[in-house]
């Protein structure tokens, strides 16, 4: 039966990979995009757009 | 574009704007924002009042409804999105779109889908799956336009003079790339006829991609580039820099890794497996904190200038439509709670929920996106200020109208269909009685739908005046410098380096959305291996698929389901839950999203054939208080039974289990089929046979079938447990 074979399919290790390739992934960019000395150039990023059209 | 100076090895350039493109698709966007509206408030009232169907069949709810999905999503909001893309792009990069000729290939290619669509949709060719059911011709139409767009945007990314890609960038970049994704695999497909195919996945495995595709259509249709919108039109409008530039990159990352593994939330308590329906409900309550994330972001950039919402149409409506967003995606994960969900799932709420995120989202921030730029590229100060006060009064009432009755219709109907009796038996176990009572919802539904619509008009009245007054005069020419590709780089963080290097953002950003949707999907499609099929499941006979094609046709599924759901109250009422074993064959499957009528997983054999010929004709002489549209035409055309072997050979194809022989003979069975039902009406209710070759006779052939197979395997004894064993 599908739904059986699916259920006992043995894929925990998926959606757990899946999940710390996710937790691993948010760390990294958080602490670059937090780090202080950043914070400058992502002021002047932030106002790209207020650029004369 | 011509360089003029050089200074520090760096050219001084001019050039100018292509925006005779945004405005193309700023008056398509009105044009189809209303017409969009119309057919949903049109299919509103067939609702309430079933004579508005009108008898034909191209003006029937089965066959407007999803030209209004797709006239809202694709032709409104898409349009939309590529009025705002274009115009922000440019801007933000400092350089013209990639090119011109691409540019009018996608608008006027873009039009032509829209009124394929338009054609092709009310004469029933459909692929049957929701928000997909464009046929394949035109699938590939979209593919087209669609690989024109990325190439014209991404060639512009690629000629910018503007370093660093701004975040509403990003929220492009994966804007294209998912929805190409999704749609390619979504709509993988065997042709049998320029106006019909067959989905390559059946069953379960069809349900799993049709809303991985359904959800996500949201997500990176309706959520992600109008994200990437607010984050250039908000600071633009308010004169003020992103509340946060930093929340902006982890709202992006998140919002595109996590939306991606949402979509199993649209099938809990079915025969998806476990494991996907709580992977799914987990990544869709974690879904909460990136879209509050961009919410927040959204309404903090307008700290110091709320007075200015009071007075300002454009910041007002897109203030409004962050409010919506955000209690929108605060009901969405709400409502993926299984919990939750087993109240929810089938109801009138589901609607209410995906109109306070359409309307009150994308029409509004659509709204006051359309003030600044009709402003902008007619050079002239908006017309009335009061009219779109009145537009943004008129919108709110009758969205909050919308929303507050298929709130109460659906708990209604919730609680009316789980009610269980101290002697456990349905205590409204006509389906009827659940509908009656909610017609009066329908018909607030109705009024408050209207309300938007006129808001609308009143909007387009607003923006042609606007127009009229103004002028497009002359394209202005800019001056910019060359890109420094020699910028010393060496100190900067991974992000700020990644943030100059598109290729690598988009390589990433599509790896981000892969990885979620491979976890999700592969082991579904793999599992096919492991299956062992009933044998008392067989394929259906050829009078019956082509009764299933009427059914599909008419867009039945748009207010049928057919899956039992794992709830007492739901075998109660209709027999067994479903087990995935039965879909194998249901190429597409067809357990719909809404139950404005009773589920039919188990119809075959409840009714007589009389019930259904009598039933199709005029649905209120056998069941009193139905709202379902008579089927006339049914009675007048014939069976298709000239495509019977190309659909037969095209099942054989994706594996169904017909012979040669059973395909070459398919005609005569189909017919003898046809025979029997006949001679039973003949018998019953002095049907002559001169009906034999009738689509109601298939359609009756088809739904006599459903749950048959299933229902003939008797209960399994539940197996006492050993002892000393631990379940």
């Amino acid at each position: 039966m599908k739904q059986a074979a699916l259920s006992q399919f043995d894929i925990l290790w998926l959606p757990l990979t899946g999940l710390i390739i996710f937790v691993t992934c948010f760390s990294i960019y958080t602490y670059f995009t937090y780090k202080k000395s950043n914070k400058p150039f992502y002021d002047k990023a932030a106002s790209i757009p207020l650029k004369e059209d | 574009m011509s360089s003029a100076v050089t200074n520090n090895n760096r050219r001084l350039e001019t050039f100018s704007y292509d925006d005779q493109s945004v405005r193309w698709f700023v008056i398509a966007t009105v044009i189809w924002g209303a017409v969009a509206m119309l057919l949903g408030v049109t299919i509103a009232f067939q609702l309430a009042e079933y004579r508005l169907n009108l008898d034909l069949p191209w003006t029937t709810f089965g066959r407007l409804r999803p030209l209004h999905t797709n006239a809202a999503i694709f032709a409104f909001c898409g349009n939309a999105i590529f009025a705002g893309i274009y115009y922000s792009t440019q801007r933000l990069l400092k350089a013209r779109m990639y090119s011109d000729v691409l540019s009018k290939i996608h608008f006027f290619g873009w039009q032509l889908i829209i009124i394929l669509a338009a054609i092709t949709l009310p004469l029933g060719m459909t692929t049957g799956k929701e928000y997909a059911e464009l046929e394949w011709p035109i699938d590939l139409l979209i593919t087209g336009i669609w690989v024109a767009f990325a190439v014209n945007f991404f060639g512009t990314i690629a000629k910018r003079r503007e370093k660093h890609i701004y975040v509403a960038i990003w929220f492009y970049i994966a804007t294209i790339i998912t929805v190409a994704v999704l749609h390619i695999i979504n709509n993988l497909e065997i042709p049998v006829s320029m106006t019909k195919s067959y989905s390559l996945y059946s069953g379960v495995q069809d349900a799993l991609v049709q809303w991985w595709y359904g959800h996500n259509a949201v997500a990176f249709f309706l959520t992600t580039p109008f994200l990437g919108l607010m984050y250039y039109f908000i600071p633009k409008a308010a004169n003020r820099p992103v509340y946060s530039y930093r929340l902006s990159i982890i709202h992006f990352w998140s919002l595109v890794f996590i939306y991606i593994w949402a979509g199993p939330h649209h099938l809990l308590y079915t025969t998806l497996p476990e494991w996907a329906q709580t992977l799914g409900m987990v990544f869709s309550v974690a879904l909460w904190m990136p879209s509050w994330g961009g919410m927040i972001n959204g309404l903090m950039t307008l700290r110091g200038v709320w007075h200015k919402v009071r007075t300002e149409p454009t910041l007002r409506f897109m203030a409004t439509a962050l409010t919506f967003y955000g209690m929108a995606t605060f009901e969405g994960p709400l409502l993926s709670i299984k919990s939750i969900n087993a109240i929810a799932h089938f109801t009138d709420w589901i609607p209410g929920h995906v109109h306070s995120g359409t309307i009150g989202w994308n029409y509004m921030l659509t709204a006051g996106i359309l003030f600044y730029l009709v402003e902008k590229l007619w050079n002239t100060k908006l017309y009335s200020k009061s009219l779109a006060n009145i537009q943004f009064w008129t919108a709110t009432i009758g969205l909050v109208l919308y929303i507050v009755s298929m709130l109460v219709a659906g708990i209604t109907q919730s609680l009316m269909w789980s009610a269980i009796d101290e002697t456990g038996r349905l205590v409204y176990p006509n389906f009827i009685e659940t509908v009656v009572r909610i017609v009066p919802m329908y018909w607030v539904r109705a009024v408050g739908g209207t309300l938007v619509f006129i808001s609308f008009l009143i909007m387009v009245y607003n923006l042609y005046k606007t127009a009229k007054q103004g002028s497009i005069g002359k394209e202005k020419v800019y001056e910019a410098y060359a890109l420094d590709t020699h910028i010393d780089e060496s100190d900067d963080s991974a992000h700020r380096k990644l943030e100059g290097m598109p290729t690598l953002f988009a390589v990433l950003s599509a790896i981000a959305i892969l990885i979620g949707s491979a976890i999700e999907i592969v082991p579904s499609i793999l599992s096919s291996q492991f299956i062992t099929k009933f044998e008392e499941v067989a394929p259906y006979r050829p009078l019956e698929l082509l009764g299933r094609d009427i059914y599909v046709r008419e867009g039945c599924y748009l207010c049928h389901s057919q899956t039992v759901r794992t709830l007492p109250h739901e075998v109660l009422r209709y027999g067994k839950a479903s087990q995935a074993a039965e879909f194998v064959y249901d190429y597409p499957f067809q357990w719909g999203s809404k139950r404005t009528g009773p589920d039919l997983a188990r119809v075959g054999g409840k009714y007589s054939n009389l019930w259904h010929y009598r039933h199709f004709a005029k649905p209120q002489e056998v069941t009193a208080g139905s709202i379902m549209p008579r089927y006339g035409w049914l009675y007048e055309g014939k069976i298709g039974y000239d495509m019977l072997v190309k659909k037969m050979t095209a099942m054989q194809t994706l594996g169904v289990s017909y012979t040669n022989d059973e395909i070459e003979n398919s005609v005569a069975d189909a017919k003898e089929q046809a025979m029997d039902i006949i001679e039973d009406l003949g018998r019953n209710g002095g049907v002559t046979e001169k009906m034999k070759d009738k689509e109601v006779i298939a359609l009756i052939a088809y739904i006599q079938r459903l749950g048959i197979d299933y229902g003939s395997i008797p209960d399994e004894e539940p197996e006492e447990d050993q002892e000393g064993e631990v379940e």
